[in-house]
């Protein structure tokens, strides 16, 4: 048996903020925030609205696609890494909200390679039979995780909520013609948050490290670009060789990956023509684990890619942990 | 189809930091007794860690005894998974700083954050990527840093007497006899009482996630809360449930299991799910009594130590299951 995939969704909350609204708490302007980022607009999630509560939308969307009830679900895969609360994980509240049965709900975190994660672990469980019908969610609410501070302004304008959600059903042929993952931990300080931290005596957050902003995203951008440069174009070639898929055979690359103008030049580098290139965090700013769904429901509900089309997928970043898949729809 | 192959345990290993706390160390920090804490949860002592160690470095000595009792190189490792619920940073995941602890790289690594139930949620999803040929040898390891996430003060008791550090570590790999390794898996959550037992900030619901409020006092947001009544009544059933959902899949018996390792939740929960499935006491191994409740870590403790004391001979049918936060819940079974 192998997976296919039934139906995506995509969902992003309502309140969207323009670097122009950032510029005041992070010290500088609009146009700077812009420049450096390269995000002009993100989206916010509205206090209460938790990573599961942006994936229940998607889902629904993705159940719809797929013309199946929650109760037709029989496993969870939920990526995050600003879950709801800090346990237990968002999948459970997920399994709540949808009203599935009393199924599994994996929660699983890779930062921006969650979504690739979960897919392949997705795509495992069917393809061992031990699930039919996978619900894979990817949701960031990466703005309460945030330093809305001048000292936040070279991390903040980067990131934007939302989520995606894939529905994987088993099929006679295959759907998920194959992932590749990898992780590198030597550089993973390029992008980091260090607190809570349970290894820290004798409490694993503490005033002392709130007030020195440990507790935020530390991120070295300009160190990780070249890595990026490096092996996602590397990924995408294996990947495709793996699928026995041609460069001409993909009809959309989805290159994820924190700057949008780094990502698109290591997918031309791999070989893909510009117009079948989609940087997952031009729209809306990157959001680690659901940058590569949204930007597949998005290609998928705009007609850009339908069925028996090749779209691959790939990712970088926190780890440092990247991979590809490649999925005929 | 033929072409699935069975997963199995190739090796296991286990540590826990030096530190004991008995029940009498925690009467000086908190208002409790010996008796009580003895009597309602079976625990004598604990270990907490006594130097900033997180879960990975717990992790290290535990992945390294597995992978030498496998005979397997931490280099030859497909995929490094990693349980926890007290993971040693915000981010990256856990898995990471093991993956740089064992010096290896190229390898795929990530958490898993199924709280109690996170070992034989690995399980299964090791014994997936394994039974596909998407991985030949996987390295999972569960692992704790309790005793920094947990109130000790009067207020946190109801929780803080329970939960010890420690890690618990297994390496899978291919079994070609289809008859031996893991026979199944069944995983399940109800999120409705999500609530009943977490730990909420951060919480990424609210703008900011923390707050030097959420830090302050007593009662204080960062520590795990716990409705113990709920989850205690919750456990039994659900124990007993999913055990009787994975031997009734191999058309098996109570009476068939050679071993009975639960997650070591409560003792008390472990003996009430132990005596309505009527497994007598030389079939069940428990040791909560010396570690406390590990969570991700405490199954392949007590495996790791039943093994090495010649409880699991070639052939023995072990039945593994767990109950808690989430609420989640699993059960695996093994041919040894």
């Amino acid at each position: 048996m192998r997976s296919a995939v039934l139906g995506c969704g995509g969902y992003l909350p309502a309140r969207a903020v323009t670097s122009e609204e950032l510029a005041g708490a992070l010290g500088t302007s609009g146009a700077q925030l812009t420049e450096r980022s390269g995000v002009a607009c993100r989206r916010q999630a509205e206090d209460g609205q938790g990573s599961s509560h942006l994936a229940s939308e998607a889902a629904r969307r993705a159940l719809g696609a797929a013309g199946l009830a929650p109760e037709g679900i029989d496993l969870i895969v939920f990526a995050t890494m600003t879950p709801d609360i800090c346990f237990p994980g968002s999948g459970c509240f997920l399994q709540d909200q949808l009203g599935c049965r009393t199924i599994g709900a994996i929660d699983v975190r890779a930062q921006c390679a969650g979504f690739l994660v979960a897919l392949a672990t997705a795509d495992r469980f069917i393809r061992a039979g031990k699930a039919e019908r996978v619900l894979i969610a990817g949701a960031e609410v990466h703005s309460a995780a945030l330093d809305f501070s001048p000292r936040g302004a070279t991390v903040t304008p980067y990131f934007g909520d939302g989520a995606g959600v894939v529905v994987l059903g088993a099929a006679p042929e295959p759907g998920v013609l194959g992932t590749v993952l990898h992780a590198d931990p030597d550089d993973l300080e390029r992008f980091w948050c260090e607190f809570p931290a349970s290894r820290h005596m004798p409490a694993r957050m503490d005033v002392e490290a709130f007030r020195a902003g440990r507790h935020f995203y530390q991120l070295d951008a300009e160190r990780m670009h070249p890595q990026a440069e490096r092996v996602l174009p590397a990924v995408i070639g294996d990947a495709l060789e793996r699928a026995d898929v041609t460069r001409d055979g993909v009809a959309l690359l989805l290159v994820h990956y924190l700057d949008h103008r780094v990502a698109r030049r290591a997918a031309r580098a791999a070989g893909v023509p510009d117009e079948r290139i989609v940087a997952t965090a031009e729209a809306a700013g990157h959001m680690a684990a659901a940058g590569i769904p949204i930007a597949l429901a998005d290609a998928v509900t705009s007609g850009r890619v339908g069925r028996g089309d090749v779209v691959c997928a790939a990712a970088f970043g926190g780890g440092m942990a990247w991979g590809a898949a490649v999925v005929r729809l | 189809m033929s072409e699935l192959v069975n997963s199995r345990i190739l090796g296991l290993g286990h540590h826990v930091p030096e530190r004991v706390v008995t029940n009498a160390d925690l009467t000086r920090l908190m208002d409790t007794s010996e008796e009580w804490i003895q009597q309602r949860t079976g625990i004598q002592e604990r270990r907490f860690i006594s130097e900033d160690r997180g879960p990975a470095e717990l992790a290290l000595p535990a992945a390294q005894e597995a992978l030498r009792a496998a005979d397997v190189k931490a280099e030859d490792l497909d995929l490094i998974l990693f349980g926890t619920l007290s993971p040693d940073v915000d981010s990256p995941s856990s898995a990471s700083l093991l993956q740089r602890a064992l010096g290896v790289r190229g390898m795929p690594v990530f958490d898993v954050r199924n709280q109690c139930s996170g070992f034989l949620y690995m399980l299964a999803v090791a014994d997936s990527f394994i039974r596909t040929g998407g991985a030949r040898y996987v390295l999972v390891v569960g692992a704790e840093v309790h005793s920094t996430g947990i109130d000790l003060s009067t207020v946190g008791r109801e929780v803080a007497v329970i939960f010890g550090d420690g890690a618990g570590a297994a390496v899978l790999g291919p079994e070609p006899d289809s008859r031996r390794g893991i026979l199944s898996t069944h995983l399940h959550s109800e999120g409705k009482y999500a609530e009943k037992l977490m730990i909420e900030t951060p919480t990424h619901r609210l703008h900011p996630r923390l707050t030097e409020a959420m830090l302050d006092g007593p009662g204080s947001r960062i520590w795990p809360r716990m409705e113990g009544r709920y989850v205690f009544k919750h456990a039994v059933t659900r124990f007993t449930e999913v055990i009787h959902e994975a031997l009734g899949a191999h058309d098996l018996t109570p009476g068939d299991v050679d071993l009975f390792i639960p997650h070591q939740a409560n003792l008390r929960i472990s003996q009430l799910v132990a005596m309505g499935l009527e497994f007598p006491e030389e079939k069940v191994f428990n040791n909560i009594q010396r570690y406390g409740n590990t969570t991700a870590a405490s199954i392949p403790i007590a495996l790791h130590e039943a093994v090495s004391v010649g409880r699991v001979r070639p052939g023995a049918l072990v039945c593994l299951a767990a109950f808690g936060a989430g609420f989640t819940w699993a059960a695996a079974l093994l041919r040894w």
